[in-house]
């Protein structure tokens, strides 16, 4: 049995044991390029149906303007190999222009992403004439057409709506003889893609993929014209792949699945050669190639970091010549302080990442490893299957492609806290070493002077509040994600209460670390989730915040708060947070109450309490 | 022609894949209509034989094939046109002088 057909294996062994496929199988399934394989592992995984909770869901619909093909296939495996269980619904051939303003998308209600696969078919007239100022006036009516189809589609629903770019297809740009015409043509289809991706600057939901681009760096054919003519079938199934591979980034942003932390190995890594053998003056780092390579990893690694990714070093080397070369070499970029943690010793690696993780407060899952060797990806494979492994080995240059090309560290929206990531992962370690002076955990508490600000949302805190619910899995009370869309609209509904928590104290200004979605009914408040960033677990900080929370509902006339608590396999960390809030239960559905008669404040005694409850009412 | 029997197994199995019934099913009835060989099902086995043989069939050709068989010898004669003629590897006819 060859690789292809074993790893269908394994897939079907999974479908037909009802249980989601091993980590390392799906690390297999996420590296396959060949269409033809993934159509029939996606075929495969259709039948995939689990228990609650072995992989988060994510409805998708998918809409088109020709025939879908093996896309709703292709997709499937691309999600599933996400670790992400997708259910998806293909809306008829044809009905692209009612289903999308009318939001008709699914039968199995709202979808979390509605995929769209547009062809030029949508802006060109069926019989054009060569005619270029008709031509312009047709498409940017169409594409006028399509704005108010997604305007009056976003009124009906909170799905995250994705479209793409549209190349213009050869038989069209090629029917105008005049080579200044073409150019005319291809200047007014680039007007029509930059059209679409404003769209995504209109519309927070909307999300805008180049596709354009992507088949433009890709080696497959956008088109066959067979398939095109006989099925009305606009792209290869190289193409849908690639458009696939865009939407399971955008899915797995969403579904917070986002890795957070780059491991990088060094020795043929970071920089060519082995230290041990060469020596610093002799590793290749900059100038020609191969050293501009490596130097150019080091820059988007550095790009990375500017993003929020952390970085670690993860080295078989001894840590002073290692040390000496960082800071002296003159081509190094990424030095010492680069990395949130540094790992550069003889131990076993998956060891190293375990330690790092712990240091960092992060589950390895959140991790990517970049290393040459193929023993070390291996033995990591094996002993961290939740470690995503990206090869190092090979040709240099192929270093900076293989590193972003599977967007693993993926979000849709950058905010003010991942950019400033890196420092408070690093003030993190400060409070490590800070903790080691005091004789009690409460001691320690106590020195730190923690501040905690709870205020409910503005429309500068719900991108940061929306992007925690995408991508809190630890600190997360019932997993309910509640997006842009869903937490604007519940902050401006009187009924509802959505407010986010700043925490600081004297050694780092942590901002936003938390939210909390609450129902404000006449007699009960039902808090429909808290989520929490794992940085600050530990210090009392959410309880502080239950307190506030039980003072706003009593002083607004209610006589208790509900709250949940739903498991999902990551979130252990909370199991007992309403009890020690103050809360009885669980009754049915893990529900918990604080009757608001007589109930003890559980603030800590060492936070410090801002309250802003001046928008409320 | 020699590399039939390999090809005919491999398109066996391409076109019970496509279909989703065992091969049994596909030797008992060989006559295609006579299973769900809808457009989908006729395009997956299309996409599965260009890639598996590296080959690319007229369409044609391909809608009009009836039966298993049929299609065996349509898949096995792009094969054969593909490969280079026997016996002669030399690149003479194609070095500039």
């Amino acid at each position: 049995m060859d690789g292809a057909e074993q790893l269908l294996a394994a897939l079907g062994a999974a479908v037909d044991g009802g249980r989601a496929p091993d980590p390392a199988v799906l690390q297999a399934l996420a590296h396959v390029e060949d269409p033809a394989l993934l159509r029939r592992a996606g075929r495969l995984l259709g039948r995939l149906h689990l228990p609650g909770g072995q992989l988060p869901p994510v409805r998708v619909a998918i809409l088109a303007t020709g025939t879908v093909g093996p896309f709703e296939h292709l997709l499937r495996a691309r999600l599933v190999a996400a670790g992400l269980l997708p259910v998806i619904e293909v809306g008829d051939y044809g009905t692209f222009d009612l289903a999308l303003p009318s939001a008709g998308f699914a039968a199995a209600g709202d979808p979390d992403i509605v995929a769209c696969v547009l062809d030029e078919s949508l802006f060109l007239p069926d019989d054009w004439s060569p005619d270029l100022e008709a031509l312009r006036g047709h498409v940017e009516a169409r594409l006028a057409d399509l704005r108010g189809m997604v305007a009056a589609s976003l009124a009906r629903t909170s799905a995250t709506l994705v479209l793409h770019t549209v190349p213009l297809p050869a038989e069209v740009r090629d029917a105008f003889i005049s080579s200044r015409a073409r150019a005319a043509l291809a200047g007014l289809w680039c007007r029509l893609n930059a059209g679409l991706l404003e769209l995504a600057q209109e519309h927070r939901q909307v999300v805008i993929l180049d596709l354009v681009g992507v088949l433009a760096d890709a080696p497959v054919a956008a088109r066959d014209d067979r398939l095109h003519r006989y099925a009305d079938l606009p792209y290869t199934d190289g193409a849908l792949l690639r458009l696939a591979t865009e939407v399971r980034r955008i899915a797995q942003a969403r579904a917070g699945l986002s890795r957070k932390v780059l491991a990088l190995d060094l020795d043929n890594t970071l920089w060519g050669g082995v230290l041990g053998e060469v020596g610093a003056a002799g590793v290749q780092l900059g100038g020609l190639y191969p050293g501009n390579a490596y130097l150019e990893l080091q820059r988007a690694a550095g790009r990375l970091r500017q993003q929020g990714v952390l970085l670690v070093l993860t080295s078989k080397n001894d840590p002073e010549p290692v040390q000496r070369a960082l800071t002296s070499h003159p081509e190094v970029l990424l030095g010492p302080d680069a990395f949130s943690v540094r790992a550069v010793n003889w131990a076993p690696k998956p060891g190293n990442l375990r330690q790092a993780a712990d240091t960092l407060g992060l589950p390895v899952r959140s991790f990517v490893l970049m290393d040459d060797s193929s023993f070390e990806r291996a033995l990591v494979t094996s002993e961290l299957p939740e470690v995503a492994v990206v090869a190092a080995d090979g040709d240099p240059a192929h270093l900076v492609r293989s590193l972003l090309g599977p967007g693993w560290f993926d979000v849709l929206d950058l905010t003010d806290t991942d950019r400033r990531r890196p420092e408070l992962y690093r003030a993190r370690a400060a409070h490590t070493a800070f903790s080691r002076q005091f004789g009690s955990p409460e001691d320690y508490l106590e020195a730190l002077d923690i501040q905690v600000e709870v205020r409910p949302v503005s429309e500068f805190t719900v991108p940061r509040v929306a992007q925690l619910a995408a991508r809190t899995n630890q600190f997360n009370l019932t997993g309910v994600r509640f997006d842009e869309a869903a937490t604007a609209a519940m902050a401006a509904d009187p009924g509802h209460l959505v407010a986010a928590f700043t925490v600081s104290d004297r050694l780092a200004d942590e901002g936003v670390v938390g939210a909390l979605w609450v129902r404000r009914g006449p007699r009960s408040w039902q808090v429909l989730n808290v989520v929490q960033s794992c940085r600050v677990i530990g210090r009392g900080v959410e309880l502080a915040v239950a307190g506030w929370l039980a003072r706003q509902a009593r002083a607004a006339g209610a006589d208790a708060v509900e709250g949940r608590f739903v498991p999902s396999g990551r979130n252990g960390v909370a199991a007992d947070f309403w009890p020690r809030a103050g809360f009885a239960g669980p009754v049915a559905d893990g529900v918990y109450t604080l009757s608001l008669t007589g109930a003890a404040d559980p603030s800590p005694k060492w936070i410090t309490l801002r309250e802003r409850s001046d928008s409320l009412t | 022609m020699s590399e039939q029997p390999a090809v005919r197994s491999t398109v066996l199995d391409i076109i019970g894949n496509a279909l989703n019934e065992p091969l049994d099913d596909l030797r008992a009835r060989p006559v295609l209509a006579a299973h769900d060989w809808d457009s989908l099902a006729s395009l997956e086995a299309l996409a599965q034989f260009e890639y598996r043989f590296g080959i690319t069939l007229d369409l044609r050709a391909f809608h009009a094939v009836r039966t298993v068989d049929q299609m065996v010898d349509l898949v096995a004669g792009a094969v054969a046109a593909k490969s280079p003629p026997a016996g002669d590897g030399s690149l003479s006819g194609n070095v500039a002088r």
